[in-house]
């Protein structure tokens, strides 16, 4: 069996409780003159407690699925939806919702507010889903301690090492119960002995059933993953099962 | 609950941010407290005019209407009261005799001298030559001494009830009572000092500089025949009338004792407290207005200053809007977030503003007039501050709430 034939197999048998459904996607921007079409029709389903590692050169769409299935961004045309939503025909103020209450982000360079503490950036999601003042409390204390920096919890996000910076992004990433974990390179600006520690996390994260996408460019990395989707010129080269879901 | 939650976290994020940058804070509010300092001070200035004016007019009663042969407030040219006639002391004591007793009649005669006493010369001093009904149709009483009594005014005395400032100026700390006092080339002897007034309207009458004598006795130390001389006639209403009605009657009994023709215009004038106050709101309405316009130019540009550092502020923190946004945040909640900001700044520097305000006023209270800031006045340079905060900060604000949470992360 050709790999092209065993996405299609694998799309196919599961297509019904899929946590998020992409069908035939696309991206087009305009830079200048120039048109760019990033994504040519991609689709792409994923289920709830999958472990997919998104990979590809740079120009090969990456980063705009990523923006898409984050819900940063809408697809020009094509579908997109999420635990049944449709997400390509949202304003952009209910996408913020989704993206608070669906959609956890750790980004590589740690998106961290600065200024505030470890707990203020770790409550943040759930100010802006309007969580009472007490239940935050709870929440948050219970998520910076699955990351193991209590004693970290009233210090500046600047005052802490990049290893604890990202663990900071994870529990902020947790503290919605997001559908989606969603990392971009999370490794990324890290030595590569705390990048370890923080996909011990990530599996983790995995084993307790958590959804996890991750872009990324390093094999190393993806082979954490069960699943290694391979984007090139903005279609999807292979999509390719690792090892069976736990 | 969610929209509560919004509005304090972006309060405590605008807080932040002002403390995180104090000095830059504090330089955009310097704008704001110099625009809030103008427009204060010019307020309570007007207010500290208006408490002037009214405290110089105090004694004048609202229930006192005067004739003269010119008005108080006159509009137009001068030419048309210069030729009316003089006002006699006949006509006075006519209208007395006509009005039946209702009403209390004070003629009186003003005109300007030095007065002297031994070595020591006040220079144009008003000399008001009047009757006893004086401490009536005016609220002023003598404080030591007495008033003139109608045997002063019968027999042609030369007796003399001068203001506090004559009496400080003339005999300092020594009593006036029972000495001279030289009014032009003539003695007069010192009955009565008045009571202190206090301050008076700039240009206004000052009460503590006048001096009163027998209206009967004013001709000689004037140059004038009693007779001749142009009388105001202050007629003092009988309560229980209307005064509209009472002025009425007055214009009546004046033209016929005038002889005026029914088609003839009057060639007296009706003043009352009323026409001064009128003229005064006119014309300070004018002035206030023009002076709040002025000032209100410097709170502008303290506002355009604000609009400024809130640009920088916006666009410097695009990335911890992208941040904020991808994790959840709607416009609202940043839109929110920049206004608080801007307005605490405003509302920060209206306080500081106020408080120097405060500090102008009670010097020009101190010094000048009477002034202070009412409730009204702080209330409205609070709200004007806040109003000016979310005014300059709604277009930075709202270009931050807009921004695209893809670009604002990229954005280095």
């Amino acid at each position: 069996m050709s790999v092209q034939e065993k996405t299609q197999v694998f799309n196919d048998c599961e297509m019904t409780d899929a946590i998020l459904k992409i069908s035939d996607v696309t991206r087009t921007y305009f830079m200048g003159d120039q048109e760019v079409n990033a994504l040519r029709g991609v689709s792409l389903n994923i289920h709830k407690g999958e472990y997919v590692a998104i990979m590809g050169p740079s120009g090969s769409g990456k980063s705009t699925l990523m923006n898409t299935i984050g819900c940063l961004d809408v697809p020009t045309s094509g579908s997109y939806h999420l635990e049944g939503v449709a997400v390509n025909e949202m304003s952009e103020d209910q996408l913020a919702e989704i993206r608070n209450e669906k959609i956890g982000f750790v980004f590589q360079t740690f998106n961290l507010v600065p200024r505030v503490s470890v707990f203020q950036n770790v409550e943040l999601p759930l100010i802006y889903k309007g969580v009472a003042k007490r239940k935050r409390r709870e929440i948050v204390e219970k998520a910076i301690a699955a990351v193991g920096l209590e004693d970290r919890a009233g210090h500046k996000s600047n005052e802490l090492s990049g290893g604890q910076r990202q663990r900071v992004a994870i529990a902020r990433a947790l503290v919605c119960e997001p559908s989606i974990i969603l990392a971009d390179e999370p490794t990324g600006n890290l030595d590569s002995k705390t990048g370890e520690e923080i996909m011990v996390l990530m599996n983790r994260l995995h084993e307790k059933g958590h959804t996890i996408i991750l872009v990324t460019h390093e094999d190393e990395i993806a082979e954490h993953a069960q699943r290694i989707v391979r984007l090139r010129d903005g279609l999807i080269e292979s999509d390719i099962v690792t090892a069976t879901a736990s | 609950m969610k929209l509560y939650l919004d509005i304090n976290e972006s309060f405590k994020i605008a807080l932040g941010a002002i403390v995180a940058n104090k000095s830059r804070g504090a330089l955009t509010a310097l704008g704001i407290i110099i625009g809030i300092v103008a427009v204060i001070t010019t307020m309570t200035a007007a207010n500290g005019l208006k408490n002037t004016f009214r405290q110089t007019f105090a004694s004048v009663g609202s229930d006192v209407i005067y004739v003269s042969k010119r008005p108080w407030v006159q509009m137009g040219p001068g030419f048309r009261f210069r030729n009316r006639k003089d006002i006699s002391l006949a006509a006075s004591d006519a209208l007395q005799q006509k009005l039946l007793g209702r009403g209390i009649v004070n003629p009186s005669i003003g005109g300007n001298k030095n007065v002297k006493y031994q070595s020591k010369i006040l220079e144009n001093i008003n000399i008001s030559g009047t009757t006893e009904k004086q401490i009536i149709v005016s609220d002023m009483v003598p404080n030591t001494g007495r008033f003139l009594m109608p045997f002063d005014i019968e027999y042609k005395k030369s007796v003399a009830v001068i203001g506090s400032e004559i009496a400080e100026g003339l005999y300092e700390n020594t009593d006036p009572i029972g000495k001279y006092i030289k009014i032009g080339r003539n003695k007069f002897l010192v009955i009565g000092v008045m009571e202190k007034q206090g301050t008076s309207f700039f240009g206004g009458p000052n009460f503590d500089r006048q001096i009163y004598i027998p209206i009967t006795t004013f001709g000689k130390t004037l140059g004038h025949n009693g007779g001749r001389a142009n009388v105001n006639i202050a007629i003092k209403a009988p309560s229980q009338e209307s005064m509209a009605d009472f002025e009425y009657e007055v214009i009546g009994e004046m033209r016929k004792i005038r002889g005026l023709k029914p088609a003839e215009d009057d060639d007296f004038s009706i003043n009352k407290l009323d026409t001064l106050l009128d003229a005064y709101n006119n014309m300070m309405g004018a002035v206030v207005l023009v002076g709040l316009i002025i000032t209100s130019i410097s709170l502008f540009v303290g506002g355009v200053g604000v609009m400024n550092i809130m640009f920088v502020s916006v666009t410097e923190r695009t990335k911890e809007i992208g941040i904020r946004k991808a994790i959840g945040a709607k416009k609202r909640s940043i839109l929110l977030q920049f206004l608080f900001e801007s307005s605490t700044i405003c509302l920060f520097g209206g306080i500081v503003g106020l408080s120097i305000a405060a500090l102008l006023t009670k010097v020009i209270n101190d010094m000048l007039m009477p002034a202070s800031l009412s409730p009204s006045i702080i209330i409205s340079a609070l709200v004007i501050s806040i109003v000016v905060g979310v005014v300059s900060g709604f277009v930075p604000a709202y270009r931050g709430a807009k921004l695209d949470p893809i670009e604002a992360l990229r954005y280095e």
